[in-house]
């Protein structure tokens, strides 16, 4: 038995050897040397996304390679289920991608993980801000430095259906709903309609933290501490309970399989009249909605200064910080927010344009629902709220994902909403001091 | 597969019958293997229906039959997808799951033979660590292989997904070889010993043929698994225009609308026809291997 | 013309079979030590370079705090301990994922002999038969199954009306913790397509004449299935088991793909490995998540022991027995 144990720590030992070796020579191979000549270069450029977003960056990044003939772009692409931990493997296993597509999750944790190049040495030079709203860049702020670039512009919205609405005698309010309206009108909406009159939308984090930024607070007061208690959350839990018991919400089966997805929407499927949702999805609400056409809102809100609504990337850009060739990384990054060729190219296929000058060359050009969703924004310019305060840092992934098992446990009954609040705080207390 | 019925080999015991009862009950038969059958393929069938649907309708119309049926999905599909041919697709899943074929087959007969019959120093623990190479969630393996294929330089290329299957990595079929092999009456091997041959002629002559029927059982398996397989495909192919024909079916989920469900499911579908016919093709070996006959003696 | 009574368990003949081996001149041995050890070449280097490394860096990782990307802290025995006495949700997959085995792996392997029985017979057909049973394993997990799966078991789809039918009101199944796994459980036996090809293969190995004699004893159909066909196939149905309950332990693209990787509704569906991976690529958290791996590794493992202990009881190998 001794001699076992003993041979088993050896072993140990030895793979622990192998495994630090294998780290140290993946850190070796990449070892700077960087730009400025003309050597010819090769980059490599990763996203996940559906086939018209592959299309139009494939183009895209065919019209930077005429305009830059010493780089060439490796362009890698795949569906998002599991590109995470695709793109995690390559990392860890010394085969980092130069250029990154990262979701706000992934973002603050490779940030926190010393993953992602500061871009602050490019930026003005070879990475171009000028024509990119301040409210939007700051969502790529962490640590006082750029660690991303937004590839596009999103905010949340309510998306609903007209006609119903209508049926029910209730309009969307000049300036918004504030909640108390808002809760009456749902109510009202499933007494003359008999569907819900929203979607459920306790799962998501994101509004919640829409939510507390109305009322001065926010989802992380720092990169290691909360910014709400345990009674912020079962305020608004309990905020929503009152209306489930109306049924001016969707039932908890319903609302269950709910993810952002149109695929799994409460709206689409026909179990509700109205949805919370970012306008980057309103493309796909109104392809896949039938029977009704579907307008959009913006959130209710108590505060007459704070929307909630933030000014969000969908997606960010950023530079491996393992990456040899920064430079030239930066300039497809440059050219991707800023050309206005590649403006035109990518449409809306991340959200609208970054670029304000992009934007409206784009919105003004756009028909049926991308126009709908231009409109929005621009109804809207004044009130989004800038996205720096919107940073999620490490340990937000493990928070997204147990904010909306907690509240599966809640609507179905297992866990009362004080004692569920309290265990989502007690988890992320302890995910983020990891 | 009348023909099959007929040949003389086949037939069964309850020859002594009388031929009504015979019918009879070949009749029930038939009945009781319809309505399964019925019952299992309800959702194949409404997978197939579904790439029929127009949009709007997929996830609206939870019937079996399409309202207005369409052949879009497929034009779209065969139109190309994230700008590469389908063919592509096809093709990269093809190299991949014959070669791995091919090198299951040959490592695993081997590995198959030498656990299952040949006695030598540390077979039990070998095969005891053999085994327990099934058990480990290969999630947490992942990180380690990608370094090891990183420093080979093979990241990007078939050869993370093809080389394991020459080494007869995958335990499950190196078991089922030997669960073949101690099944086979080892007076054939004897035999053959006395005859002469050494342990290679042996397995060359005699166990080999007779392994037919595992060796198409790990034949057609490997082939079904590799198809479908995404998460290492996923891991080692970067450049789209090697991509599988999973990973390519992963292009239409991120979508998330309804359009998007038409070709998804039409191009699942599609990918199913190849596994089909291959299933439909050898599935008949599988029984006819009855060169077990050889277990009379 | 050999009969069941030749048949002899798989203990009896380890016992006999020992003698004879040392029996052997020595060169003879040994060469066919070198013989085998030619035959487990490609394994062997296989297993060395590919599976060995990888696995002792897992078990090293187990005692480390490794967030993927910056190097691996010690940290002892520090894991484990979380896991057994501070997470809830490892106790709950564990329940979760016992559950799914202990219902699955019987049923999928009871559906699989039913079937492989019913198609062992040569009639017209049996072909497509047995080509129609295969189809649902054909598609494997794939995105689109996530789809079918909820137009079946969903609101409005095919079994909550059927149930409606009878009066039974349960409304979308894979959207209730209640029922959820049940669905997940409903898929992996629906996939019984490996099995009952390997069932049917070892029908076709058991000897005609067997059936002949016990047929001329006067057995019945049903006596002839517990007297000759079942023992005849004993080790055939071990490797079955084995390798069922090997995988519904390891269970995940199923679960993964209906619910849409979170395991929910609320950790209903949460199998182990699906919260091993949620630990190590969703919260960073590889060293916890090697941890969880080992654990699992053990466990197969004792499980696998003692099932093949037990089948010096009832695994029946010919070829061994007919010395």
């Amino acid at each position: 038995m001794r001699g076992r144990t003993v041979r088993r720590g050896r072993l140990s030992v030895l793979a622990a050897a192998a495994f630090t070796l294998a780290g140290t020579l993946t850190a070796c191979s990449s070892s700077p040397n960087d730009v400025g000549s003309d050597a010819k270069q090769t980059i490599r450029f990763v996203w996940w996304g559906n086939e018209d977003r592959a299309k139009a960056t494939e183009k895209a990044v065919a019209l930077f390679e005429k305009q830059h003939p010493n780089i060439e772009v490796q362009a890698e692409f795949s569906g998002y289920p599991s590109y995470v931990q695709k793109l995690t493997t390559q990392i860890a296993g010394g085969a980092a991608p130069d250029l990154l597509q990262l979701d706000r999750p992934t973002f603050g944790e490779y940030q926190q993980k010393h993953q992602l190049a500061d871009l602050s040495p490019y930026l003005g030079k070879s990475l171009k801000t000028d024509r990119i709203p301040a409210s939007l860049l700051a969502g790529g702020k962490a640590d006082g430095g750029q660690y991303a670039m937004p590839a596009g512009l999103t905010t949340e919205l309510i998306v609903y259906d007209k006609e119903l609405f209508a049926k029910a005698g209730v309009t969307v309010p000049e300036n918004g709903w504030d909640w108390k309206q808002f809760a009456a009108d749902m109510v009202k909406v499933q007494k003359k309609t008999g569907r819900a009159g929203t979607s459920d939308f306790g799962w998501s984090v994101d509004l919640f933290e829409t939510w507390l930024h109305q009322r001065g607070k926010a989802l992380y007061a720092s990169d290691s501490t909360l910014g709400f208690t345990e009674d912020d959350l079962a305020e608004y839990w309990n905020m929503l309970g009152s209306l489930r018991e109306k049924k001016a919400i969707t039932a908890p089966q319903i609302t269950t399989k709910s993810d952002g997805s149109v695929q799994n929407s409460p709206l689409v499927a026909k179990e509700s009249a109205s949805e919370t949702s970012y306008d980057s999805g309103v493309s796909s609400y109104v392809t896949s909605y039938q029977g009704g056409t579907l307008a959009l809102a913006p959130l209710p809100t108590d505060s007459a200064t704070a929307s909630g609504m933030p000014a969000l990337p969908p997606v960010y850009y950023g530079v491996s910080r393992r990456s040899s060739h920064k430079e030239a990384a930066a300039l497809l990054m440059d050219f991707l927010v800023n050309d206005p060729k590649a403006g035109a190219v990518l449409g809306t296929t991340r959200g609208t344009p970054p670029n304000s000058d992009n934007k409206d060359t784009v919105c003004a050009k756009a028909t049926g629902p991308e126009k709908q969703t231009c409109d929005f924004q621009t109804a809207m310019a004044g009130r989004l709220m800038p996205s720096d305060s919107w940073f999620w840092p490490s340990g937000s992934a493990a928070l997204k994902s147990d904010f909306q098992r907690v509240f599966d446990e809640v609507i179905f009954g297992e866990t009362g909403v004080a004692e569920g609040a309290a265990k989502v705080v007690q988890n992320a207390e302890q995910s983020l001091s990891q | 597969m009348s023909a099959q019925a007929a040949t003389p080999t086949h037939l069964t015991v309850s020859g002594g019958e009388p031929k009504r009862a015979g019918a009879a009950r070949g009749v029930l038969w038939h009945v009781v293997v319809i309505a399964l059958v019925v019952v299992l393929m309800y959702p194949v069938v409404w997978l197939v229906s579904s790439s029929f649907k127009p949009a709007g309708e997929i996830l609206s119309n939870l019937s079996v039959l399409p309202e207005h049926a369409t052949t879009s999905h497929y034009g779209d599909v065969f139109g190309g997808v994230a700008g590469y041919s389908i063919w592509q697709y096809f093709g990269n899943s093809l190299a991949v799951s014959l070669l791995s074929v091919i090198g299951n087959v040959l490592s695993c007969a081997l590995a198959g033979y030498a656990f299952g019959r040949l006695r030598f120093r540390g077979r039990g623990p070998l095969f005891a660590f053999m085994l327990s190479t099934i058990m480990l969630p290969h999630h947490v393996v992942l990180i380690p292989q990608y370094i090891i294929f990183q420093q080979l330089d093979m990241v990007n290329t078939l050869w993370p997904l093809v080389l394991p299957k020459f080494f007869a990595t995958e335990a499950f079929f190196v078991f089922l070889m030997v669960q073949f092999v101690r099944g086979l009456p080892r007076e054939l091997d004897e035999s053959a010993t006395i005859d002469g041959c050494g342990p290679f002629r042996t397995f060359w002559y005699v166990i080999l043929p007779l392994l037919r029927p595992a060796v198409i059982t790990t034949a057609i398996f490997t082939f079904i698994w590799t198809w479908n397989d995404f998460f290492s495909q996923l891991i080692y192919l970067n450049d789209p225009s090697k991509f599988t024909l999973p990973l390519a079916l992963q292009m239409f989920v991120d979508q998330g609308s309804d359009s998007a469900f038409g070709p998804m499911f039409a191009m699942s579908v599609l990918a199913l026809v190849p596994i089909g016919l291959f299933f439909v093709a050898f599935q008949r070996f599988l029984v006819d291997g009855v060169s077990t006959s050889g277990l009379k003696g | 013309m050999p009969t069941i009574a030749q048949a002899r368990p798989a203990g009896e003949r380890a016992e006999k079979a020992r003698p004879e081996v040392t029996k052997e001149p020595p060169p003879r041995r040994w060469k066919r030590t070198g013989a085998a050890y030619v035959f487990l070449s490609p394994w062997v280097i296989g297993a060395s370079l590919l599976t060995i490394g990888p696995m002792l860096a897992s078990l090293y990782l187990a005692f480390t705090d490794y967030d993927l990307f910056n190097s691996p802290k010690w940290v002892g025995l520090r894991n484990f301990e979380r896991m057994f006495t501070q997470d809830d949700r490892f106790w709950n997959s564990v329940a979760v994922t016992l559950k799914f085995a202990l219902i699955s792996v019987p049923l999928k392997l009871a559906v699989a002999l039913g079937v492989a029985l019913l198609l062992n017979k040569e009639r017209r057909g049996t072909g497509f038969y047995r080509s129609a049973f295969y189809a649902p394993s054909l598609l494997g997990a794939s995105v689109s199954v996530a789809l079918v799966w909820r137009s079946l078991f969903g609101s409005h789809g095919f079994v909550d009306h059927f149930l409606g039918f009878f009066g039974l009101h349960v409304g979308s199944m894979v959207d209730q913790p209640r029922y959820a796994l049940l669905t997940v459980i409903a898929l992996a036996v629906w996939q019984f397509g490996a099995p009952m090809v390997i069932f049917l293969a070892g029908l076709k190995q058991v000897p005609k004449d067997l059936y002949e004699a016990a047929a001329l004893d006067g057995a019945g159909p049903v006596r002839r299935f517990f007297a000759v066909t079942l023992p005849m196939i004993t080790p055939v149905v071990l490797f079955n088991l084995v390798l069922e309950v090997i995988q519904a332990f390891q269970s995940f693209t199923g679960a993964f793909v209906i619910g849409s990787g979170r395991g929910g509704p609320s950790d209903s569906t949460l199998l182990y490995t699906l919260y091993l991976y949620q630990r190590g690529f969703n919260n960073f958290e590889m060293g916890y998540a090697s941890a969880m791996a080992w654990v699992l590794l053990l466990t197969i493992s004792i499980i696998t022991v003692l099932l093949f202990r037990s089948s010096r009881k009832w695994v029946f190998y010919t070829g061994e027995g007919n010395r």
